[in-house]
């Protein structure tokens, strides 16, 4: 029965060395708006937010919406993701905590 | 190792090999993770919040590490590659310490104000990170051995918080990330050798406990 632990050992050194992938993304949620060619600029969609009273730290693509890293119009520091042809908002958390999140998403 | 026992002065090699074989040089080592995300935050190649990652996996990674050892040398019993972990443990554990404040430190600076911190104090992928890193303190605090001679007994006691951090860090990089998957690779290592262990004081009840008292450094 020395078999086991071995195995284990086995297993835990495989597990370790296999997954030291590096970040990935959060894939909160997912859109389907078709090719890149067809959205928005990420410009356009940062100076909206300004306008509507965001701040902006970080923008970038994820599960093929734009995911936005931020503070709101009401002052929370928050994770947002928009549709990048509509800029419909679809989901808003705080640290993993949804705090919106638009119908069907 | 036969020459070095053959003439008075150690060759070179022997030398070399004891270095790379000492405490420092393996401090060294651990540092040069951290070392690698920090030029990288100076040179402007890392954002601020993009280095919450990097510090917090390290330092869950080394915590894994740390508390890997034990129950390894439990299942194999004692091993020569085991002692020289077991020797190295200390230092994977405060290094797991060190890393999770300098994952603190950027927190802070990324957050900037005291209001945005506390605003999401409550939120389950934070308070799980600080109450994580409140029981790791006391640990790193009492890891010299001055204070673990006066602990004595209580200082293993006090050591068993090491559980209930790892817990939390799961939890935490669970809910922090919308995702198990991450934190569960991680920890598995973990709970397969735990697994083992307990298989074995199955096998076992009778017989006195494996851990070998004699080679715990
Ligand atoms: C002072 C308390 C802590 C705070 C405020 C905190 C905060 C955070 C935040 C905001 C993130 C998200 C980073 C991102 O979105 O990329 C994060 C991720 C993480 N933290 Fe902490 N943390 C704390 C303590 C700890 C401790 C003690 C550990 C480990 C021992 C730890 C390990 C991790 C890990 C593994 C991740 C996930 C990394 C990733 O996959 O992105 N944290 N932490
Ligand atoms: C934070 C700073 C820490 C320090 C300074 C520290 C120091 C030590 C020391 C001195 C030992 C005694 C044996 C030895 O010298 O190798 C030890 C044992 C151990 N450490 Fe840590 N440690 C720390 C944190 C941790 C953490 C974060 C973990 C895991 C989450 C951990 C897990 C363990 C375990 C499982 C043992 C074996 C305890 C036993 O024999 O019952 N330690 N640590």
């Amino acid at each position: 029965m020395t078999k086991l632990p071995l195995a284990a050992l086995a297993l835990a050194v495989a597990a370790t060395a296999g997954l030291s992938a590096p970040a990935h993304a959060t894939g909160a949620i997912k859109c389907d708006a078709g090719p890149q060619s067809g959205w928005k600029s990420r410009e356009a969609l940062e100076s909206k937010l300004t306008k509507d009273g965001w701040q902006v730290r970080k923008l970038k693509v994820d599960g093929g919406c734009y995911e936005v890293y931020g503070t709101t119009p009401e002052g929370d520091r928050v994770e947002a993701y928009f549709h990048p042809v509509t800029f419909e908002k679809l989901y808003v958390a705080r640290r993993g905590q949804v705090l919106f999140r638009a119908k069907g998403y | 190792m036969t020459i070095a026992t053959a003439f008075p002065y150690p060759t070179p090699v022997a030398k070399l090999r004891s270095l790379l074989n000492s405490l420092p040089f393996f401090w060294l080592l651990l540092a040069i993770p951290g070392a690698l995300m920090l030029a990288g935050w100076l040179d402007g190649a890392i954002d601020t919040m993009d280095m919450l990652h990097p510090t917090g996996e390290t330092s869950a990674r080394l915590m894994i590490a740390a508390m890997l050892i034990g129950p390894l040398t439990g299942v194999l019993g004692a091993r020569r590659w085991l002692g020289w972990l077991l020797r190295r443990r200390r230092a994977l554990g405060v290094s797991a310490f060190l890393y999770a404040l300098a994952h603190l430190v950027f927190y802070v600076i990324d957050m900037g104000n005291l209001d945005d911190m506390l605003a999401e104090i409550g939120a389950p992928g934070i308070w799980t990170g600080w109450v994580a890193l409140a029981l790791m303190l006391p640990l790193a605090c009492t890891s010299n051995n001055a204070a673990m001679r006066a602990l004595g007994a209580a200082w293993k006691r006090l050591q068993r918080l090491a559980y209930p951090a790892a817990l939390l860090t799961l939890l935490h990089w669970w809910w922090v990330h919308n995702g198990l998957a991450g934190a569960l690779a991680h920890f598995a290592p973990l709970a397969l050798v735990w697994l083992a262990l307990a298989a074995r004081r199955l096998q076992s009840v009778d017989a006195p406990p494996r851990t070998p008292k004699g080679i715990r450094p």
